[in-house]
């Protein structure tokens, strides 16, 4: 390859997400994603901000191929998510972590098994799925909790246990909606310290969050919407990654 | 350890979960199952031996051929030379006149009819049993045939009236198992598809998740494929058993009458192989259940 030219795949890696003109409607007339175009670096962290209702949801759903657009292109590691079919998804979303609001855990499940879980439909082998579990829960601080079930942990705790389950599979996208919208102030600071370290390791983070305290307190970039449409984009503040 | 064995393992794994945390809807399913089998087992098994009661009577079968009874003993044994060299003819016997007497004398009751008779009626007759492949109600009819031009011979008489109407008999029965059996299975069906479903309402949450982290579809939908089946196999088990302890409890009961319907034959139980096809039976209507139950899935 000559020097100076770009590969088309040396930009995908640059670019793991990319959106051209996307929008998107539940209702005829009204649209939740109006005409966004944006794209996230390889290791970025980003916040997605903006009023309820403002489509930072259905941005996320777009992202890991909950819901396809109804114009525009969105391409994540390279794959259109219009067009994406049959296995198309599944493969997606193993390398991509998903993290909510109401953490999506299994109740009767130890918490080892709700991390597992994401290992065990790629067939992760036990013994390494069993060290890959205890090493993600160590990062976020619950490997003495492995056995207990979720209902016996704090809504903070609960909060990394779905966040380890995320980050397991070395994703290269982590997409967090609300992930710190029922937890009180330190603790959301735990999780965003959480991410971040995610983000240091090469994994392209993207938060949706109303918490302005939040973003101010981290100063990188942010994404506002408002009602469905990218409405600013603030770079991260002195160089910060 | 392989990545497909371990997806293995998780799917049998996960349908064992599955069929624990709904264990009273499963075995209410497992017990459907197993009645229809039961009920169609049953019918089978009377199939079976009546089946084998026409065998071993075809395999029995002879033709007696009346002769005229001006027939002397010798004139017999000449028309017996000419059956005898009739194409699947095995073996002739002549019964004389004077044996015929006998033997019905030797009949309960018979010696009564003879009383106050000079002259012996009885004509003198030819046993006549065929080679292997002609024990049959069409190689019946062939000899029966053959013998009906030959000089001498009055009346032929063989089984073939008796063997088609038990065939008919079997057939009706037969035919009746498969209507039931049909009707049966397919209420079975619909009741594993229904606990199937209560299942995958019941672990919606868990089949999200699954989604999410990027389970395919296959992944997903195998585990309650495999409930079914489970469900299926404990039912056809729970059939063979019942089955074969109503055999063990009734037999004594019914052995005479039966061994009278079934021609002096001791009614026989499925052996290994029809006991894993009618198990095998059960498993696949759990899996069709099943299946049934997540074609119809379309989250």
């Amino acid at each position: 390859m000559a020097a100076g030219k770009v590969s088309f795949f040396e930009r995908r890696d640059e670019s793991p997400v990319r959106m051209y003109h996307v929008s998107k409607s539940y209702i005829p007339g009204q649209r939740a994603i109006d005409d966004v175009s944006m794209e996230l670096a390889k290791g970025e962290f980003v916040f997605l901000t903006g009023q309820s209702g403002a489509g930072k949801t259905t941005l996320l759903e777009l992202l890991f191929a909950d819901e396809r657009p109804d114009d525009g292109q969105i391409l994540v590691l390279g794959r259109n998510i219009a067009r994406l079919r049959g296995t198309g998804i599944p493969s997606l979303r193993r390398r991509v972590g998903v993290v909510f609001q109401d953490f999506k855990l299994l109740p009767r499940r130890s918490v080892e098994d709700n991390v597992r879980i994401a290992l065990d439909v790629v067939g992760t082998p036990r013994r390494e799925a069993r060290s890959r579990v205890f090493n993600v829960l160590r990062q976020v601080g619950l490997q003495h909790r492995r056995q207990h079930e979720p209902l016996a942990l704090s809504g903070g705790e609960q909060q990394r246990v779905a966040i380890a389950r995320a980050l397991v599979t070395e994703p290269e996208i982590l997409l967090a909606d609300e992930p710190t919208g029922n937890l009180d102030p330190d603790l959301s600071l735990e999780i965003i310290e959480l991410m971040l370290s995610a983000a240091t390791r090469g994994t392209t983070v993207l938060v949706a969050t109303h918490d302005i305290s939040l973003v101010e307190k981290y100063r990188r970039r942010t994404i506002r919407l408002d009602g469905g449409r990218l409405a600013e984009d603030t770079p991260a503040a002195g160089g910060i990654g | 350890m392989s990545r497909v064995f371990v997806i293995l393992f998780t799917l049998f794994r996960s349908g064992i979960v599955g069929l624990r945390s709904a264990a009273g809807t499963a075995l209410i399913s497992a017990v459907t199952i197993g009645i229809a089998l039961f009920l169609v087992g049953a019918f089978a098994l009377t199939i079976v031996n009546m089946e084998g009661v026409q065998a071993r009577f075809s395999q029995k079968l002879s033709v007696t051929a009346y002769l005229e009874t001006d027939v002397d003993d010798e004139a017999a044994l000449e028309i017996a030379e000419r059956v005898a060299t009739v194409e699947g003819v095995e073996q002739v016997t002549v019964v004389g006149r004077d044996e015929a007497l006998e033997r019905f004398r030797g009949m309960s009751g018979g010696a009564a009819l003879l009383e106050g008779i000079e002259e012996n009626p009885l004509p003198a007759s030819l046993e006549i049993t065929l080679v292997n492949l002609n024990r049959t109600p069409q190689g019946l009819g062939i000899l029966a045939t053959a013998l009906d031009g030959l000089p001498g011979i009055d009346e032929v008489a063989d089984g073939r009236e008796w063997i088609d109407g038990y065939a008919r008999v079997t057939s009706l029965v037969r035919v009746s198992g498969v209507a039931i059996g049909t009707i049966l299975s397919l209420a079975t069906l619909l009741i594993v598809a229904n606990t199937i479903r209560l299942g995958i309402y019941a672990r919606e949450n868990e089949l999200e998740i699954l989604a999410l982290v990027g389970a395919s579809r296959t992944f997903v939908r195998t585990p309650f494929l495999i409930e079914g089946t489970l469900q299926g196999v404990v039912g056809g088990i729970w059939a063979a058993l019942i089955l074969w302890l109503a055999y063990l409890l009734l037999m004594p009961q019914l052995e005479y009458g039966l061994m009278f319907l079934l021609g002096n034959a001791v009614p026989r139980f499925f052996n290994g192989g029809e006991i894993f096809f009618l198990v095998a039976a059960g498993a696949a209507l759990g899996f069709l259940g099943s299946l049934a139950s997540l074609l119809g899935w379309r989250r």
